[in-house]
């Protein structure tokens, strides 16, 4: 880190003082914004960074494994569904014989996990070794580190998914031999675009607890204590609850159903219950609501798939929680740094 | 005619000088007889009778007697044969009888009533017959059916058998033709081909099966389809009568065809309807009904369609209101056209779509959000 920035120094006064190196550039070209600068010296810290490497791994791993799952298991989930046949391709995401969980439930468990693993220590570890003010000295606003890491991290996160999603598509199609409709295909790239999101939600936490806690590994821990209370001890606490609530089962319907909302508004709470409820609409085209429904609201209905953009508003609350989450959770990120003490002590 | 025949026999007396009365002596006494059962017969037109008559001598010597018929219509073809020979003298042993027969042919053109002849034997013993002709006879072609009315729907068939007597003393070809209205169907059956043309024997008859198929989009009524049979010489008409009751079938559909449509929850959706009547009578009282999901609610401008005639149409318009909750995806809501003969379903293929307030309430948060962090680059960004 402290050699890039050293690079960085040197770009930044090459392309401020340095005449000489500018004739050989052709001439059109100009200097490239210190903000961007900045952003390139992170994508190449992150690509290079055993940890991204060993996560990526991970990931492309878990992913193929369950695509391979997802096409042993093809014939059975087409024969089972009839409307499944309309939205073939979208099965190589969403089909499990339960050996691996499909390639959703993949993204929504190591999702956080990547984010988390790429911003907490984004700038505690800067601070700590005293690169952060160096930097700083340099012409540049305060707020370029940070919006420039941000916008680096959601680069890589950005190219990784969609990378891991045409490879999905692109294998599923060699192995199945099915092209996907504009439909389908739009829908993997809402669906992308939901997890790219989703992993900047955690990223923006783990941002956050960077700026705030000196130690990075107090930061990781952090991070990686909220990911674990959301995805493990938040639903024993729901189910909990629920037990204490549960209405009799001799209860009329309203009543179920009313309970059932709000224990299913309950964990609304966790992002990762939001992200599982938008992905299986998006991926499964069948699903009309997100919540309990009524006998009386089903009667009459014909079982078929929704319009994209139909499926679209049945999760846009959901997709705008987690958006709104992610950019609350950047802006006190941003608060926190811009009045942070960055001198290292 | 009788006058006609005696005026010709004293003719043929006075010019050929032949006297018949040169038997007469042989003939004069009582000792023959002539005999037959039958004396006073009816028939109708067109039959041929043959007399068995019976010659009986009574007296001790052979008697060769001369026979005649006298009296006969001039157009009845008559002849007198015995042992296979005509004959007209007969000789009869003495104590002994001889049969003879007298055959006469009535014509078909003959008026009804009774006509009377003689056997003449030696020119004194006669025996009168009577033959009463039952009916008016004609020198012409008979055509007739022996049900010629009949009743069926429009998608029945009607058969109809009909007899073709030629009564003509040639051979005739008869073209049978048929007046029927556009759209019907009429063939002519005879022994199980269709034909177009008969031919007939003098005096023969042959059943002329007549087949008629009235269109499906016909009227109920009474429709007259006259038969022609017709040859070069002589014609015949009968007059068949279908009786056709009506259908009553009724059709709901839209103006387009397409039983689809897009409604967003909560909202209302003015939807064309068409009540056909596809049958052949009117339709009256057609009630309108539709079944829908809960908290649906469907409306007619009409709910009753008072008549409808035979291939009219009648427009409804049905206000169609989607549950304020209704999730998205696709329902099921039926319309019903129906009277006691008939009824009729469309069942249309509703998408709910949700409103899009709620999208835009999102948008809303969202722009909100990135609003205070642009608010914050510029509090904060120290620029």
């Amino acid at each position: 880190m402290k050699e890039g920035y050293n690079m960085v120094k040197k770009k930044v006064s090459e392309d401020t003082t340095g005449n000489q190196k500018k004739v050989k550039r052709p001439a059109k070209e100009k200097p490239k914004h210190p903000f961007w600068v900045i952003v390139n010296k992170e994508v190449s810290d992150h690509v290079r960074s055993w940890r991204f490497i060993i996560l990526v791994a991970l990931i492309a791993l878990t992913c193929l494994g369950s695509m391979y799952t997802a096409l042993n298991n093809m014939g059975d989930a087409l024969k089972s569904s009839k409307t499944g046949e309309l939205f073939f391709f979208l099965k190589l995401f969403t089909v499990s014989d339960n050996t691996l969980p499909p390639f959703f439930v993949f993204i929504s468990f190591l999702g956080p996990l990547l984010g988390i693993s790429l911003g907490f220590d984004t700038i505690n570890s800067e601070q700590n070794r005293g690169t952060l003010s160096r930097v700083m000295a340099q012409p540049i606003y305060r707020d370029y580190i940070l919006n420039a890491k941000f916008t680096a991290s959601m680069i890589v996160i950005s190219v990784l998914f969609f990378a891991l999603g045409f490879l999905v598509m692109g294998l599923g199609l060699i192995a199945v031999g099915i092209p996907p409709t504009a439909e389908e295909f739009l829908r993997v790239i809402f669906f992308i675009v939901l997890s790219i999101f989703y992993v900047a939600l955690w990223l923006n936490l783990s941002i956050l607890f960077s700026v705030r806690i000196r130690q990075a590994a107090t930061s990781a821990l952090a991070g990686i204590s909220v990911w674990l209370f959301f995805s493990i001890f938040f639903n024993m606490i729901v189910d909990l609850i629920a037990k204490g609530l549960a209405p009799s089962s001799f209860a009329p319907e309203y009543v179920i159903v009313k309970f059932q909302k709000m224990i299913l508004n309950l964990m609304r709470i966790s992002p990762a219950q939001l992200y599982s409820e938008a992905t299986t609409t998006l991926l499964m085209p069948s699903v009309r609501s997100t919540g309990p429904l009524t006998m009386e609201q089903v009667a009459g209905a014909i079982p078929s798939p929704l319009p994209l953009g139909q499926s679209l508003l049945v999760v846009w609350p959901q997709v705008t929680g987690l958006i709104a989450v992610t950019i609350l959770l950047f802006a006190l990120a941003y608060v926190a740094f811009m009045r942070k003490e960055i001198r290292s002590s | 005619m009788t006058v006609r025949k005696e005026w010709l026999i004293l003719l043929l007396s006075v010019t050929l000088g032949i006297t018949p009365s040169s038997r007469r002596v042989v003939s004069a006494n009582n000792d023959v007889t002539l005999y037959t059962a039958y004396t006073k017969i009816a028939v109708p037109p067109g039959e041929s009778i043959d007399y068995s008559v019976d010659l009986i001598n009574k007296s001790e010597k052979i008697q060769t007697i001369d026979l005649d018929v006298s009296g006969i219509p001039y157009k009845w073809d008559h002849s007198l044969k015995s042992g296979g020979w005509v004959i007209n003298e007969l000789s009869v042993l003495p104590g002994e009888k001889k049969s003879f027969t007298l055959r006469v042919e009535i014509p078909f053109k003959v008026n009804r009533g009774n006509y009377n002849f003689k056997i003449v034997a030696a020119d004194t013993i006669s025996l009168p017959l009577t033959v009463r002709v039952t009916e008016k006879g004609s020198y012409e072609t008979a055509f007739s059916a022996d049900q010629p009315n009949m009743k069926g729907n429009s998608n029945s068939t009607f058969n109809y058998r009909a007899k073709l007597n030629n009564r003509t003393a040639e051979k005739q070809l008869y073209a049978i033709t048929a007046e029927y209205p556009r759209g019907w169907n009429v063939s002519f059956k005879v022994s199980g081909k269709q034909v177009t043309s008969v031919e007939l024997e003098p005096n023969s008859s042959k059943d002329v099966y007549i087949e008629i198929k009235p269109p499906s989009q016909v009227d109920a009524g009474t429709y007259e389809i006259p038969v022609h049979a017709t040859s070069k010489s002589t014609s015949a008409d009968i007059k068949l009568e279908a009786v056709i009751s009506g259908t009553f079938d009724v059709d709901l559909t839209t103006p387009t065809g397409l039983l689809s449509t897009k409604i967003t929850a909560g909202d209302e959706k003015v939807i064309e309807l068409l009540v056909k009547n596809t049958g052949t009578s009117p339709l009256n009282d057609v009630k309108l009904t539709a079944s829908k999901p809960a908290n649906w609610n469907v409306e007619f401008d009409t709910t009753k369609i008072d008549v409808i005639q035979p291939r009219e149409r009648a427009t409804v318009m049905a206000t169609l209101k989607a549950d304020k909750k209704a999730i998205p995806g696709d329902y099921v809501v039926g319309f019903n056209a129906q009277t006691p003969e008939a009824s009729s379903k469309a069942s249309f293929r509703v998408s709910v779509r949700t409103s899009m307030l709620w999208g835009w309430i999102g948008v809303g948060v969202i722009a909100v959000a990135l609003g205070s962090v642009f608010i914050l680059f510029r509090k904060y960004g120290r620029r």
